[in-house]
């Protein structure tokens, strides 16, 4: 056996002894002519290469083509028209009336995008706290509904999308079990408001597990004997949870709230899949009406969607700034 | 007020159970200190005692009342933590406040309590401070005040100076015993390190494997050792022990020694470095080869093996020019042996 991991080693490292010395030469004369901040610039290339051309590159060209108009694919194919995109976006007659708005549905995205973060996130931040604070209890079985809840992040929006339509559809699992127990079945996919709280409900199911983690690992830095100079004190458990369990757990909050809030403005694939943004246009969010409008229509209008999205991006700019002052004032408030 | 007694306390985890039977009555006023190797169970003897666990069988009462089943808020004691367990993200004041406010005590005795604290430990400045913003020593105290503000029968201080550096350790035991002189409050104080307890305790308890091996005064436990263990715990450096038998009332050590022994039997003769010294010439010896010279400048503590190997230490005082390698012959006061039976069982000398 000691033979074997031996030989092993030697099938590894040699190869890796070879290359080192190739690039050794190269390094170091690099190292010697620019010093350490050459080198670091060495070691971050890669990586500044990728984020380069997936990130920076499409971000210019989107921004680009959100100044151009027509159905072309190929920039060079388009009509420049400057910040026309943008006007047409925003431009109502009458901005209390989304019907007076050139792009209504535009705004009936938004709206909807708006209510669904406003009601998901509430959800998504209680469910999570709640079950982060009853796993991390001594409960029995704990392990295994920590996984139970997890199980979900690890399933694609595709498969969560289709799990839940067939649950929830006219001749689905729920309507199914409804019958069988003597009640009406409901139409849960094709009433507005049923199909609302649905997407809001199968998301918060898919993600809940990846919150209730960060939630609980802040819930297990809290030291135990807090709770124990707590209870030699005589607190209450309410008080316990406001006065000392809340305000520890505050920036693992903050993230989660943050992180919540930005998945949610993004919401897409699993709502597609449910509701396809029906019935109607009640579930019509913001990343499938820039799809829709860039890629999916008959009159696809690449320029508009871009422009759309450079909106969206704005937003979530801010909400990510928010985010990362938080967590700067929360190092800074680790350092003191 | 701060009567405590275990009654026969025992504590299983997991089936495994790890204090067997405890008994011990803690007068009032009392300073008891808890010692023994780690995992000798005197953390957990303590958090019994507060509440935070229920012991398997027994019981305990606090001042003539049983309290075995009472909640630990309901016991009127305090605990100082070992990490002190202050709340980081209050101020120093919150901290204090905090356990007073749940018993819907009026605001203006909770500000004069924490005066008082503040004042009688020097930590009236920092009130305002966070417990990141303050000095090991600082929240040390903060962590005491915590405890003084309740105003408990009895404070439980479970390794409260282990955080602390060698001379922050040394002033903060000084002021707990000025604190405890001045409170007269019942105080049990759980530590590992016999200088402490030696130093702070009115009576010490020696804890091994979840049973105890004495109780006594540290000098009670200095002078008469009841067993081997807690003659080879308390002092230090360690006593010297020889194993040896005993025949005709007396029992021969390495080098021709001998020393009155009663009875007959495999003993174990126990002698503290301290009580031996530099043998004249001529006179009966103990003999071994330095195999170590410490020399501390006041005293000279020397490791020598004795002919039979048997390892032994002796504190010289002065500066003797030991050096390793030589040979040396030290001499004993025989009233200062201790005998331990075959059980490691202190013998009474049939004699003085």
């Amino acid at each position: 056996m000691a033979a074997i991991s031996k030989s092993l080693g030697t099938v590894v490292t040699v190869p890796l002894a070879w290359l080192a010395r190739i690039i050794d030469y190269p390094l170091r004369w690099w190292q010697i002519r620019t010093g350490q901040g050459g080198m670091a610039a060495v070691f971050l290339f890669p990586n500044l290469a990728i984020f380069g051309v997936f990130v920076i590159v499409p971000l210019v060209l989107n921004f680009l083509y959100s100044t151009t108009s027509g159905t072309d694919i190929f920039l060079p194919d388009r009509t420049f028209v400057g910040l026309d995109q943008y006007q047409r976006l925003l431009s109502c007659d009458d901005y209390t009336r989304r019907i007076t708005c050139r792009e209504d549905q535009f705004w009936t995205a938004a709206g909807n995008t708006l209510a669904f973060v406003i009601f998901q996130v509430a959800t998504m931040v209680a469910v999570s706290l709640i079950t982060a604070l009853i796993l991390n209890r001594n409960i029995a079985g704990r392990g295994f509904f920590r996984a139970v809840f997890f199980f979900p992040v690890l399933l694609s929006p595709v498969v969560v999308g289709l799990i839940w339509r067939w649950i929830l559809q006219r001749q689905g699992l729920l309507n199914l079990i409804m019958v069988n127990l003597g009640m009406e079945p409901e139409v849960w996919l094709n009433d507005r408001a049923y199909a609302f709280t649905a997407t809001i409900g199968v998301s918060v199911w898919a993600h809940m597990g990846f919150y209730t983690l960060i939630l609980l690992a802040g819930l297990q830095a809290i030291p135990k004997d807090l709770y124990e100079a707590a209870d030699m004190d005589g607190t209450p458990p309410a008080r316990v949870f406001w006065r000392i369990t809340l305000p520890l757990l505050g920036p693992n909050l903050a993230v989660v709230l943050v992180l919540a809030l930005i998945k949610g403005v993004q919401i897409f694939d699993e709502v597609y899949v449910l509701t396809g943004g029906g019935p109607g246009t009640s579930t019509l969010y913001l990343t499938q009406y820039i799809y829709e409008v860039g890629f999916a229509s008959i009159l696809r209008n690449p320029g508009l969607a871009a422009a759309a999205s450079i909106l969206m991006g704005l937003v979530l700019v801010v909400l990510t700034l928010i985010q990362l002052w938080l967590s700067g004032r929360k190092e800074k408030a680790g350092k003191r | 007020m701060g009567r405590i007694a275990l009654k026969d306390i025992r504590k299983s985890f997991g089936g495994v159970e790890v204090i067997h039977g405890i008994d011990l009555d803690v007068e009032e006023g009392e300073l008891v200190v808890f010692v023994g190797p780690s995992g000798c169970g005197k953390s957990t003897l303590l958090r019994l005692i507060a509440g935070l666990d229920r012991p398997t069988s027994g019981a305990i009462e606090i001042d003539g009342k049983d309290v075995t089943r009472v909640n630990a808020a309901d016991r009127g004691l305090a605990m100082v933590f070992q990490s002190y367990a202050l709340y980081p993200h209050m101020t120093v004041r919150q901290n204090l406040s905090f356990g007073l406010e749940n018993t819907r005590m009026a605001k203006t005795e909770i500000t004069a309590r924490i005066d008082d604290a503040g004042r009688m430990l020097e930590i009236g400045e920092l009130m305002e401070r966070r417990p990141t913003q303050l000095s090991g020593g600082q929240r040390q105290r903060v962590a005491i005040g915590r405890a003084i503000v309740r105003e408990p029968s009895a404070f439980l201080l479970d390794e409260p100076l282990s955080n602390l550096d060698a001379e922050l350790r040394v002033t903060m035991r000084a002021e707990l015993a000025q604190l405890h002189d001045r409170l007269k409050t019942t105080m049990i104080y759980v530590t590992h390190d016999q200088v402490e307890a030696m130093t702070l305790a009115d009576r010490i308890v020696v804890l091994r494997k979840g049973v105890i091996e004495q109780v006594d005064t540290p000098l009670g436990l200095y002078n008469t050792p009841a067993n081997l263990f807690v003659a080879g715990f308390i002092g230090a450096p360690n006593m010297n022990f020889f194993e040896t038998t005993a025949q005709g009332g007396h029992a021969e050590l390495p080098g021709g020694l001998t020393v009155k022994a009663p009875g007959d039997g495999k003993i174990t003769v126990g002698i503290r470095p301290q009580h031996l010294r530099l043998a004249d010439d001529g006179e009966e010896a103990l003999e071994g080869i330095v195999t170590l010279v410490e020399a501390l400048g006041a005293e000279t503590v020397v490791h020598a093996r004795a002919v039979d190997g048997t390892g032994m230490v002796t504190v010289l005082s002065g500066q003797p020019g030991l050096h390793i390698g030589e040979p040396v012959r030290v001499a004993l006061d025989h009233a200062q042996i201790h005998l331990f039976d075959a059980d490691g069982q202190r013998i009474i000398p049939a004699s003085g």
